[in-house]
Parts: C-alpha cells; sequence; structure tokens
C-alpha cells in the first residue's frame, strides 16, 4: 500500500524536477563559468605568493620545534606505530647419531630431554618481536614465535618508565633475569645451542614465565641492579605446571659492572631461583615431586677497542639442589630423591669486522654429583661434557651465517656426537637494542 | 663479619651522598657535550657516553652508561636515529623517569637541526641508510648555532632558575661563533673534489660548496669489494678529486690502500670533539676540519 503511494508521489514530482532543471540550465552554466574563472584567479594569485615564498627560502628554514619535530627516538616509521620486526632461524643439522636416536640421547641422572633438532633442514622459527610505549607510564612488549606447530606466545610483558627512585617493575610473560644467557634471545646468542648447564637444569627453552619482576637500580658509585621475582613456575625441566597451585617459583638476582679504561668492561653476579617441582623429566617412566633451588653466578668480561673489533669471554656457575619422591610408574614404587648437582661453562667469542670466531667449553659436576635416591648414591659414571668452536660472518647487523661444531660426550654411553650446525639468521624490520 | 658488611655500606652511603648541586647533564656524543658546557658554564655538570674515538654507529648500552642516565637531569642526544642501536635501551633501563620521552628532561638536539639527504624511500637493501636524513650535522654550523640555542633552552626548562645565566653565555657563543665563521667563509673549497669513505662530510660539502664524487663504501655501511674498488678507480681518473676524506675511527685503511692504488692524499678529519688534542671545543674541531680540508684541496 505505502510502496504504491510512494511510486504515485515519485511521478507527479518528475515532471516538476524536469520542467525546474530545463529553466535554469542556461543560468546554471553561466554561474559555474563566473565560478571557474574566480577560482582560477585564486590559483594564480597562490602560485604568485608560492614563487614569492620560494625566493625568500632559499636558505632552508629550521623546522618547528616541538612536538610536531619527527624525534626518531624510537624510528623513522609511523609515530603511532608499533615497532615491528621479523627474525628467521633456520638451520642444518647434522650428527654421526641416527636420527631416531637424538630424541632419547638425554643426560643420564640429569635429564632425560633429548635432542630436539632433526637431522638436515630444521625451522627453529619466524619470530614476531612488537614493542612500543603503551603511555608515558608503561612500554609493551612481545615475542611471537611462529613455528611449524603454530604460534605461540613466549613473552608479554609490560615495563614500568616512570617509577620514581630506580625502581622498575614487569610484569606478563617473560625471561626470567635468572642468569645470563636465560633473558637473551636465541639470535642473540653466540653459539646456536645455550651450554649444558642450560640444557640440564632448566632445559633448552630457558626460563620463560609468567610472573611479576621488580628490579631497583641503586646510586652507587658502581652499576648495581638488583631484582625479586614471583612465577608461576610452569618451567618442564625445573618445576612444572602441576608442582602447586597458584604462584610456586621465587627469584632474586643481584648484577653489578665496571669499567675497566675506555674500552673494557665487566658484568658479574649471583642469582637464585627456587620453588615446588613436578616434572616427569628426570628419568624415563618416573615422575618427581618435590622442590627445587638453582643458584647462578656469572661473570662476563668484554673488550671492545675499535668499532669492528670486540672480544668477549663468559663463563657462569650453575648448582641445583632437589629434594623430594621419585616414583617409577612400571614398578609403581616410590623411592626419596636427594640430588644436588653442578655444571659450568666458559665461552669466549672474538669478532672482527664482519667475522667473528667463538669457542667453548661445557661441564657438568664439578664438585658436586649427588644423586641419592632411598639412601643409596646412585652413580652415573662419566662427568658429562662438551667441546664447541663456531664461526661467523655477518655481512650486516641484520644478518648472520654461523657453522657450528660440537664435540659432544655429554650421552654418557662412550659415544661421541659429533654435531654440525649451518645456521642463518636474518632479521627485518625496527627491532629493539640487544641489552649490554 | 658483621662489621665489615655495616662498614662496606656505610662507604657506599657515603659515595651516593657526594651527588652534584647543580643540573646533571648526560650527553651522547662529545660535541653535544661540549655545547652544553659552553651554555651551562659551571651550573651543570655533563658526563658524555660516547668517547671521540668511538663509532656512533655501533654503540653498546655498557652498564656504566645506564648508570650515568639513572643520575641525568636531562639527557641530549643527536637524534636523527644515530643512537637508535641503544639509547631507546638506556632510556628504559634508566629508571629515570625525568628522561622519558615526552619529558623535557629527553632532549633531542635534531629538533633544531634541519636535516639534508632525506631519502624519500628506504629499504635495508641500500645499506645503513638513516630514514630521517643524515645524522652528522655536526659539520654544520647553521645547526650547530640553532642546537646550541635550543640547549639554553633546555637547559633553563629543566632549571628556570638560571635562565639568565644560560641566556648570557649563548649570547657569549654566538658572538665568538659569528667571528669564527668570517674566518671559515674565507677558505675557498668551492668547486674542490674529494672522494669521501662515509656519508660523514655531506653538511661540510653543502656548507662549503665542495663536491664528494665518490664513495669507499659501495653503500652506507656495506665494506667495499674488489670490483667496487676497480670501478671506483675508473671513476677517480675521470672525475680527478683531490684527496680522500676519512676520519681517523672510519674508514682510514680503507681510504690508505685506495691512496696507494691512486696517488691521492688522504685527509683525515676530526670525527667529533676532542677526537684530536687540537680540537678542544667545537669550534677549534671545525677550525681543524676546515684547515685540514683546505690543505688537502
Amino acid at each position: 500500500m505505502t510502496k504504491k503511494l510512494m511510486l504515485c508521489l515519485i511521478f507527479l514530482l518528475l515532471p516538476f524536477s524536469i520542467s525546474f532543471g530545463a529553466d535554469d540550465l542556461e543560468q546554471r552554466v553561466k554561474t559555474l563559468e563566473d565560478a571557474s574563472t574566480e577560482r582560477q584567479k585564486t590559483i594564480e594569485e597562490q602560485q604568485k605568493t608560492i614563487e614569492e615564498l620560494k625566493k625568500g627560502a632559499a636558505q632552508p628554514e629550521p623546522p618547528a620545534s616541538g612536538p610536531s619535530g619527527l624525534t626518531g627516538l624510537f624510528g623513522g616509521s609511523a609515530l603511532a606505530n608499533p615497532n615491528i620486526s621479523l627474525i628467521v632461524n633456520t638451520f642444518l643439522y647434522s650428527s654421526n647419531i641416527k636420527g631416531s636416536g637424538l630424541p632419547g640421547r638425554g643426560i643420564p641422572g640429569f635429564t632425560n630431554i633429548g635432542i630436539e633438532n632433526g637431522k638436515g633442514f630444521n625451522l627453529d622459527a619466524a619470530e614476531l618481536f612488537i614493542f612500543a610505549p603503551v603511555d608515558p607510564y608503561f612500554n609493551l612488549y612481545a615475542d611471537i614465535p611462529v613455528t611449524e606447530s603454530g604460534a605461540e606466545v613466549e613473552e608479554a610483558y609490560f615495563v614500568t618508565a616512570s617509577l620514581p627512585e630506580g625502581l622498575q617493575a614487569k610484569g606478563g610473560k617473560f625471561k626470567s633475569g635468572f642468569s645470563r644467557i636465560n633473558s637473551q634471545h636465541p639470535h642473540a646468542w653466540d653459539f646456536a645451542d645455550t651450554p649444558l648447564v642450560y640444557r640440564a637444569f632448566i632445559g633448552g627453552e630457558g626460563l620463560t614465565e609468567k610472573g611479576a619482576q621488580l628490579t631497583y637500580l641503586p646510586q652507587f658509585p658502581f652499576y648495581a641492579q638488583l631484582g625479586v621475582e614471583v612465577l608461576q613456575g610452569e618451567n618442564p625441566v625445573l618445576f612444572g605446571p602441576d608442582a602447586g597451585s597458584g604462584p610456586h617459583a621465587y627469584g632474586a638476582f643481584a648484577k653489578a659492572s665496571f669499567d675497566l679504561g675506555d674500552y673494557s668492561t665487566v658484568l658479574f653476579g649471583p642469582s637464585a631461583i627456587t620453588g615446588k617441582t613436578k616434572t616427569a623429566s628426570i628419568a624415563d617412566d618416573t615422575w618427581f615431586a618435590g622442590s627445587s633451588t638453582l643458584y647462578d653466578f656469572e661473570l662476563t668480561y668484554k673488550w671492545k677497542p675499535t668499532r669492528d673489533r670486540s672480544l668477549t669471554l663468559q663463563g657462569e656457575y650453575m648448582l641445583r639442589d632437589q629434594k623430594g619422591d621419585l616414583t617409577d610408574t612400571v614398578l609403581n614404587t616410590v623411592n626419596t630423591l636427594k640430588r644436588s648437582q653442578d655444571g659450568a661453562y666458559l665461552q669466549g667469542m672474538y669478532r672482527f669486522g664482519r667475522w667473528g670466531a667463538g669457542a667453548r667449553y661445557d661441564i657438568l659436576q664439578i664438585f658436586k654429583s649427588e644423586y641419592v635416591l632411598s639412601k643409596a648414591d646412585e652413580g652415573f659414571g662419566r662427568r658429562p661434557w662438551r667441546a664447541t668452536g663456531d664461526i661467523e660472518f655477518s655481512p650486516t647487523e641484520f644478518s648472520r651465517i654461523r657453522v657450528q661444531y660440537n664435540y659432544d660426550r655429554s650421552g654418557r654411553d662412550g659415544r661421541t656426537n659429533n654435531e654440525v650446525f649451518l645456521q642463518f639468521i636474518m632479521g627485518i624490520g625496527a627491532h629493539a637494542a640487544h641489552p649490554f | 663479619m658483621k662489621k665489615l658488611m655495616i662498614l662496606t655500606a656505610l662507604m657506599l652511603l657515603s659515595f651516593t651522598a657526594e651527588a652534584f648541586a647543580g643540573v646533571n647533564v648526560v650527553a651522547t656524543l662529545p660535541f653535544i657535550g661540549s655545547l652544553a658546557k659552553e651554555i651551562g658554564g659551571d651550573r651543570i655538570e655533563v658526563a658524555t657516553l660516547l668517547k671521540p674515538t668511538q663509532d656512533p654507529h655501533y654503540v653498546e648500552a655498557r652498564p656504566s652508561m645506564i648508570l650515568a642516565a639513572r643520575n641525568a637531569d636531562i639527557l641530549m642526544y643527536n637524534g636523527l636515529d644515530l643512537e637508535i642501536g641503544y639509547l631507546p635501551l638506556l632510556i628504559e633501563s634508566s629508571r629515570n623517569p625525568r628522561i622519558q620521552p615526552g619529558k623535557p628532561g629527553n632532549f633531542d638536539c635534531s629538533q633544531y637541526v634541519s636535516a639534508i639527504e632525506k631519502p624519500t624511500s628506504v629499504d635495508r637493501s641500500m645499506g645503513d641508510v638513516h630514514p630521517l636524513g643524515n645524522p652528522h650535522y655536526l659539520f654544520s654550523p647553521g645547526n650547530v648555532l640553532r642546537v646550541a640555542e635550543g640547549i639554553a633552552e633546555g637547559l633553563s626548562s629543566v632549571d628556570p632558575d638560571n635562565e639568565a645565566f644560560y641566556k648570557a653565555n649563548l649570547v657569549a657563543f654566538k658572538e665568538r661563533f659569528r667571528k669564527k665563521e668570517a674566518g671559515w667563509r674565507g677558505v675557498r673549497l668551492k668547486g674542490a673534489r674529494f672522494i669521501a669513505c662515509h656519508k660523514i662530510f655531506e653538511y661540510l660539502a653543502a656548507g662549503f660548496g665542495f663536491e664528494i664524487v665518490g664513495y669507499v663504501e659501495p653503500k652506507p655501511g656495506i665494506p667495499p669489494s674488489a670490483g667496487y674498488i676497480e670501478g671506483l678507480i675508473e671513476s677517480i681518473k675521470r672525475t680527478k678529486p683531490a684527496a680522500i676524506l676519512c676520519t681517523a675511527n672510519y674508514g682510514l685503511n680503507d681510504a690508505r690502500a685506495l691512496a696507494a692504488k691512486t696517488g691521492l692524499k688522504v685527509v683525515v678529519l676530526p670525527q667529533d670533539v676532542g677526537a684530536q688534542a687540537e680540537a678542544k671545543d667545537w669550534f677549534t674541531f671545525m677550525d681543524l676540519a676546515v684547515s685540514s680540508l683546505d690543505k688537502g684541496r
């Protein structure tokens, strides 16, 4: 009904509008022409002004100061966008051990987690890094490695920017401040893999946990950073997600640094982390429930006399104490387990121009090799150790090619694992600066 | 043992007590620190993070720098992305609210600079191109004068009580600038041709009217290949430059190698204030740069 009415109305109105158009057409054209002439005049006048301004501006004027001037502190990209970078870490892996034997090749007495690299081509990850200030009070960081099995949130955390008195808080999921290498991203390592102490005590992935961290930079005459952490405790080697409800790991660390002259710097300090543990990574067909404490001492020396030459020497000592019950899932028996084990590594990296050469020596059970199962000391024999050498070529700071050889005697079966890596690390985009 | 600990704690406390009462200025580059000292005089204490012999492109945030930034009332930096590799980290790690972006204590000198060589598009296949323009404006008298004016403003904003003092020092600086500039204008470099190691001297070329006809680097930050050098030698035969320009810490070896092949002179220009003993402040630094160019012409 209404539709018909509307159609009628339109038909009624149509002739009016047409006749209106026909009557006024000539006048409208004239109006348009007038307007066009007017516009032309304006354009010519503006052109004149521009020419005059150009003459006057032979000397470039300083740009207006103030917030409109691009400061470039966080890169030349559009000011409101976060900084995004993608880092691809891919490598070719070779070993004399059969491919099927690698996943089962743990370090007996320490961990049953074997070597996760496949023989041949490997894609560690295409890792997406995003960061930007949130507002004047917080900076936000995220690290999203995309692997063949999908994307995961490796890190997502905020850092405060304006707490007073040298304090800084961090919250979310982040790499713990424990030890030296733990908070470094894999692309910043001097080698393709982490030292044996990391693999044995916290796993190759390191301590990346949900939690909160508070650090303090006191007003000392030398650099010192003190930090405490409360962590969820989900690390599968040291703690385990089922070990306790709520946060069940606590850490503390201290780092101090001195400059030795203009070109040398030392950084050192202890750290410790403790918490409840429930893990199946001690030995096959077992699970362990108890508590763990891991201590670390780190020491780094860097010498950088010129722009293209540097030497880094770095070492860490770790000691782990564990106490609890080890359940054998096959025999259905429960034994008390007390472990106190240590290890260390020492590594050096010399860089000259685009080239770098590194060496590393790893060893486990230096002073402590206690593994007491229901009051009986279990001996695992041979001391696990490994020697590593690598050569790097970095065409620019955004690309790196690395060849690495490991002489690995950590399997304790008398067999050597001769490993070779050919690694490619490439990064694009605006990446955050790496800490010292 | 306890006594020892208390003693150590007391010692540390006594160290922290001897803080400077004036304005704590932290400058990234030596010339910025030197300019700040000219304007700030004894009302400020200047800590300069980089040595004049250090390449400003490759700097690591040493913990001692973080400590310096922690105590800064104002952080003065070159800008134009020159410090991109360490400064954002330094500012965050300093835990110092006064120098965070947007605060008056976060002082980007390049906001007073009219930069040259702003690329219209940039990607990293072009080498280490600075997307905001050439950052080496310390060789540009006009820009440095404006930076000095800015520093007077910046110091006044964090220390309003001494505004008159900073202004008076700025007037003295400008006076000296006028005299020096007249001297530099007398040096005739117009039409001279040079080869350069890296894009460091573009502001000098623009200001003094000489021409840089080739670079030892094929692209910024990329070392030359043998083939590239051969091509450069061919082009040198045509363009007939007077000398190869470099600094003591950037490109000297490459320049010497090229000089041996072409018979050209090598002119070593100061990289920053303090790089050579004569370059005590920014004026004597420019004196040295200009006279070295004049001799090498």
